[in-house]
């Protein structure tokens, strides 16, 4: 089982890769933002999902319950929402 | 030696290929390559997937099965949250078989696919591929293998921004857009196809796969905005505008471009290869906006989504997803490239939807009632057909397909806007799919003449045959008859494989529960690998 610091370690680790060819110098710890720090788009978004679902070798992660709040889908997702949404999720069971 | 190319062509039709390759437009002769593989070789109108749409269309030339197989229906899936909706998109991971590149990969053939469609994230081949319609951001890490991207990026004039898919770009299909505005749009995609051209050249020459395959979607992209300019019975350019001369200008000239990727492509691979060009769909000119949701809203069976005014509120009323009062919604069209309507069954999480007992005489007063649908104006009905799933998408992953599949009169794509009236002719045609694409191919053995209707399915079982592999059991396409000489076919029969690979079984998306029908095909084929005793 992967433990709470390994799971944000390697989600850091796929958005520094993700994000290699875009010119983005910002660090990126758990603060760090999609949208407002790394300029992320809507098929950003969607493909991080799906760069992060092979990191993890898990599909259907339930990413629908992180995008969406009281029917709206939310603004801007920072590290270390989406990293407390897989500790909590499937990942870490 | 390279054996098969095939390098397709989305969108291409006979209707626009036709004055081109005979001369009869005011340009003369623009694909004079391709009208020489026509008179030398076989050419015949290839019939698309039952819903001719790109992501399906093409999995089905690729996977040699139909989409109720292959389980790709549209660009966008979604997942019925009950008081919600989630779109996201469909990816190679979707696809619930295997491509002819895997399975040719694993007989030891090498292979190189470009630009298609569904192929992010890269499976794994024998070879090299790099998938389309992915954004130039993606683009190093769904690359196989993950080094071909540093490979294609010392290609003289290589730019990532060019050769890949610039979303916002492609959204704005379907807007109207002044001759002007149209020709800067045109000028925009001209490139596109000269990166692809260039990486496929290289590649072609430094590693000569067995089976090449590139497509080039620059074709359907100008069809659709410059319909106007590219259909032969609407095109004057004797009333033209400057600027529509200047679009005509530019869009003859992608023609003649993408002619010589042809010739460059065929003569490179040597006389000894089939070089197979084929379409996903045809084209022709959408006059009527249909907004469907509008329609089916005047029937009771959705609800829009109040505004609430704000800015995302704004987008998300203009993005091309049904934004709808979910907990008040019986029936909607998820998409306009998916022409369905999906009925929501009733259950814990959509307590409001159609009870089980209830949904054949929903489903069937629903086409009736659209059929009914029709032009104020003129009277005419825009709705001409509309196909239960199991008509359309037989197969194991039916059940993730909307239940009903539209064919408009101008076999347009309907809309999804909030909008009244629901019918409106538009100012100007529209360039939308038709079933009828292209299949032309040459290459030893093949014959010269114009053959019988070929369906899409097919593209793949020829492509087999052609590189030297058996043709696998699942394929539900056929090499036809007449397409070879008589000896060359008698010195090369098509041979059929046994299944070449575990089938996989058609599993629920998303962590849902399986339907009676689906579990049942489980059962069966889990029965027929032997897994369960009867």
């Amino acid at each position: 089982m992967l433990q709470s610091v390994d799971i944000e370690n390697r989600l850091i680790t796929t958005i520094q890769e993700f994000v290699s060819d875009w010119g983005v110098t910002s660090e990126i710890d758990s603060t760090t933002t999609l949208v407002a720090d790394l300029e992320f788009d809507s098929i950003d978004i969607i493909q991080l999902f799906v760069a992060i679902e092979t990191t993890f070798e898990k599909r259907n992660l339930g990413f629908q319950d992180l995008l969406i709040k009281d029917g709206r889908y939310v603004d801007d997702l920072s590290v270390r929402e989406i990293s407390e949404f897989l500790k909590a999720g499937p990942i870490a069971a | 030696m390279t054996k098969t190319v095939l390098i397709g062509l989305d969108g291409a039709t006979f209707t626009v290929l036709s004055p081109f390759i005979d001369g009869t437009c005011p340009e003369g002769v623009v694909m004079p390559f391709l009208a020489g593989m026509i008179s030398n070789g076989f050419s015949a109108t290839l019939a698309s997937t039952a819903h001719p749409l790109t992501p399906p269309a093409w999995t089905t030339v690729s996977t040699g099965r139909t989409p109720g197989a292959h389980g790709i229906y549209d660009f966008v899936r979604f997942q019925d949250m009950g008081d919600d909706m989630y779109f996201t998109l469909y990816d190679a991971r979707d696809i619930q078989v295997d491509t002819l590149w895997q399975i040719a990969s694993r007989q030891g053939k090498t292979v190189t696919s470009l630009n298609f469609p569904m192929m992010a994230p890269p499976p794994e081949v024998n070879g090299t591929l790099i998938p389309g319609f992915v954004s130039w951001k993606h683009l190093r890490r769904n690359m196989h293998p993950t080094s071909l991207y540093d490979r294609v990026a010392a290609i003289p004039g290589f730019d990532p921004k060019e050769l890949s898919w610039d979303f916002e770009r492609e959204g704005q299909i379907g807007e109207l857009m002044e001759d002007g505005e149209l020709r800067r749009w045109v000028e925009n995609h001209l490139p596109r196809d000269r990166q692809w051209y260039n990486i496929a050249r290289h590649l072609l020459d430094e590693d000569n796969p067995d089976l090449f395959t590139l497509m080039l979607d620059g074709t359907d992209k100008i069809q659709h905005q410059a319909w106007h300019i590219l259909d032969p019975k609407i095109w004057d350019p004797d009333t033209a505008s400057d600027d529509a001369k200047e679009v005509r200008r530019l869009v003859v000239q992608y023609f003649r471009e993408v002619d010589e990727y042809i010739s460059e492509l065929s003569t490179a691979a040597g006389p000894d290869a089939h070089v197979i060009i084929v379409s996903d769909h045809g084209f022709t000119g959408s006059d009527y906006v249909v907004r469907i949701n509008a329609y089916l809203e005047e029937l009771g069976h959705l609800t829009w989504r109040p505004s609430d005014g704000s800015e995302a509120g704004k987008r998300r009323d203009m993005a091309n997803f049904a934004n709808l009062d979910w907990a008040h919604t019986k029936a909607f069209c998820p998409t306009p490239s998916s022409n369905g309507i999906v009925i929501r069954k009733q259950s814990e999480k959509c307590p409001n939807g159609v009870p089980a007992s209830e949904y054949e005489a929903f489903r069937e007063q629903l086409i009736a009632d659209l059929l009914k649908l029709a032009d104020p104006e003129s009277g005419e009905l825009v709705i001409t057909g509309v196909l239960k799933r199991e008509d359309a998408f037989p197969g194991p992953m039916m059940e993730e397909a909307p239940d009903l599949v539209l064919t408009l009169v101008d076999h347009g794509f309907v809309s999804v806007r909030n909008r009244a009236p629901s019918v409106v002719v538009r100012p100007v045609p529209f360039g939308t799919h038709h079933p009828d694409g292209i299949f032309v191919m040459s290459g030893p053995g093949v014959r010269a003449t114009r053959g019988p209707e070929m369906s899409i399915v097919d593209t793949a079982a020829i492509m087999a045959h052609s590189v030297g592999l058996k043709v696998p059991a699942e394929f539900e396409g056929r090499v036809p008859p007449a397409l070879y000489d008589p000896d060359w076919r008698a010195e090369n029969p098509v041979r059929k494989a046994d299944p070449v690979s575990e089938p996989k079984v058609a599993a629920p998306r998303s962590g849902e529960e399986a339907s009676e029908s689906q579990k049942k095909e489980m059962i069966d084929q889990l029965r027929a690998l032997g897994y369960i005793e009867d």
